[in-house]
């Protein structure tokens, strides 16, 4: 556990020197909620937890490619892919809850009549799920750009798809709108029922193909044999 | 100075000194691609000519102007009869292509405990590619790499976390091998002050000069105390002196039994060391 604590400790050292991005993490969420405060009530709160969502899959991207230069020495100097990845995850989770505390707090003083639990669970699933996504893509996708035109392109059809389309339900950020729907509109719990489904099983899927994708890159090529 | 200038300048200040154009060529060559790569000022990154020229026809033993004795050498340490250790590396058949361009071609190399081993070639001859695959991080298309004990290897380049300290990298590389954050940041300074560098402070990695973070990575491989330690051209930035404290850190490492495989361009030293590797493809030695 030491190697993965380290790895967390550090990877949250170096999102905390980056203060530019962190305040546009921080910032960015805001926009959303503000472009649609004045509009129909939950629309709002529907938005800031895609942007939550878009910001939080942002800073993964870039913190995995970011990492990408040392983890092969890392992995040389005595740590396996698990120590690597479970390290980062846990910092960038971690990031995600700081930062969207204060998101839950601005809907549970703005907004009435909404069912705050829910809300707080969107949050919780848009955290788990929206780093192992820009994590992902890190993995799969070498460079930035791509990674970030993928995220762009994921995002911008998760605001423009509707949500009862079964073809919506393969984006990652389905369950926001489901159980959004669910706090917002106080429809049945099946709602609410699909959502957790659908965020729960995001995860694991996406969290299962980080740690996929990175024992492949940092794997022990077979040439090489220690004894 | 413009680079141009600046290596226009370098390459008139070495034949002043008397070096052998072929290594006058390299040096100028390997400044040339380390100017492009960092993009830095070659008076910040190396110095005037005349200085940098002084101190690479020293460090090679080049005859002074003016001919004479005078040859000023990297001091070598006195070495007692070489006794061969066991063997750490084994490289057997690495062959290496390229889309369809063979870069490595069967090739074999050896090193034992207390042996330095020196990677030449010219550019794109595949000395970069030859020590990834050695430290498993390129697959070969042929042949095996046999390890005894640990490994440690400095890139060329990268290899470094851009908003950490010095120190916070070595806690990391140390905790992967095993080190409390106490021994991991003491066993860095040590190696850092064999190299003159003093790395206390608040200076994140990004912010360090392009010397000095490959005294930071040439210090992350060495931590642990790992039985061979691959090298990829790992001076490149550094000044005078360092480049001086670097072989003789080498030599210390050789003695106390270290296997390692340095990449380098300067050919002059390789009477200092007990292996040389040259990767230069055939046609291009007989052209």
């Amino acid at each position: 556990m030491t190697k993965i604590w380290t790895v967390a400790e550090l990877a949250l050292r170096e999102v905390a020197r980056r203060r530019g991005v962190l305040l546009i993490l921080l910032v960015f969420p805001l926009a959303f909620y503000a472009s649609r405060r004045d509009e129909h009530t939950g629309q709002s709160i529907r938005f800031v937890c895609l942007g939550l969502s878009w910001a939080l899959s942002t800073a993964a991207l870039f913190a995995g490619s970011a990492a990408r230069g040392i983890e092969p020495r890392l992995r040389l100097s005595g740590y396996r892919a698990y120590h690597l990845h479970l390290g980062r995850l846990l910092a960038l989770w971690t990031v995600g809850a700081v930062l969207s505390v204060p998101y839950f707090l601005l809907v549970r003083f703005d907004q009435d009549d909404v069912r705050y639990g829910a809300i707080a669970l969107i949050m919780a699933l848009t955290v788990a799920t929206a780093v192992p996504f820009g994590l992902a893509l890190s993995a799969i996708l070498p460079r930035e750009l791509e990674g970030t035109l993928v995220l762009l392109i994921v995002v911008g059809l998760q605001m423009v798809m509707d949500p009862a389309d079964t073809a919506a339900r393969a984006l990652p950020f389905w369950f926001s709108r489901e159980i959004g729907t669910y706090a917002i509109d106080h429809t049945d719990s099946g709602y609410l029922a699909r959502g957790l489904v659908h965020g729960v099983t995001l995860t694991l899927a996406l969290t299962a193909l980080v740690a996929i994708a990175s024992g492949i890159r940092l794997r022990q090529r077979r040439h090489l044999r220690f004894d | 100075m413009n680079s141009d200038g600046w290596l226009q300048a370098l390459a008139g200040e070495l034949h002043r000194r008397g070096l052998d154009p072929d290594l006058s060529r390299h040096v100028v060559a390997e400044a040339a691609t380390h100017l492009r790569d960092s993009g830095e000022p070659p008076l910040q990154v190396f110095g005037p000519p005349a200085t940098y020229a002084t101190a690479v026809a020293e460090s090679v033993g080049a005859p002074q102007p003016g001919g004479g004795v005078g040859v000023a050498r990297v001091a070598m340490p006195v070495r007692p009869p070489h006794t061969p250790g066991p063997v750490r590396l084994e490289v057997r058949g690495i062959t290496k292509r390229y889309r369809r361009r063979p870069v490595l071609t069967s090739v074999d190399l050896t090193v034992r405990a207390g042996e330095i081993a020196a990677v030449v070639g010219a550019n794109g001859a595949g000395k970069s590619t030859f020590l990834r695959i050695c430290a498993g991080l390129l697959s070969p298309d042929a042949g095996r790499v046999r390890v005894h004990g640990t490994l440690g290897y400095c890139p060329q380049s990268g290899g470094t976390a851009d908003f950490l300290y010095p120190e916070e990298h070595f806690v990391l590389v140390g905790a992967g091998r095993g080190l409390h954050r106490a021994e991991a940041r003491a066993a860095g300074r040590a190696h850092a002050g064999a190299l003159d560098w003093e790395p206390a402070g608040r200076t994140q990695a990004r912010h360090l000069s392009g010397g000095t973070r490959q005294k930071l990575n040439l210090v992350m491989a060495a931590l642990g105390e790992p039985d061979v330690l691959l090298l990829d051209e790992p001076y490149q930035g550094f000044d005078r002196g360092t480049y001086l404290d670097f072989w003789q850190q080498l030599w210390r490492w050789r003695a106390d039994g270290r296997a390692i495989v340095v990449v380098t361009h300067l050919l002059n030293q390789l009477d200092r060391v007990d292996t040389v590797l040259d990767l230069t493809p055939a046609r291009e030695m007989s052209a």
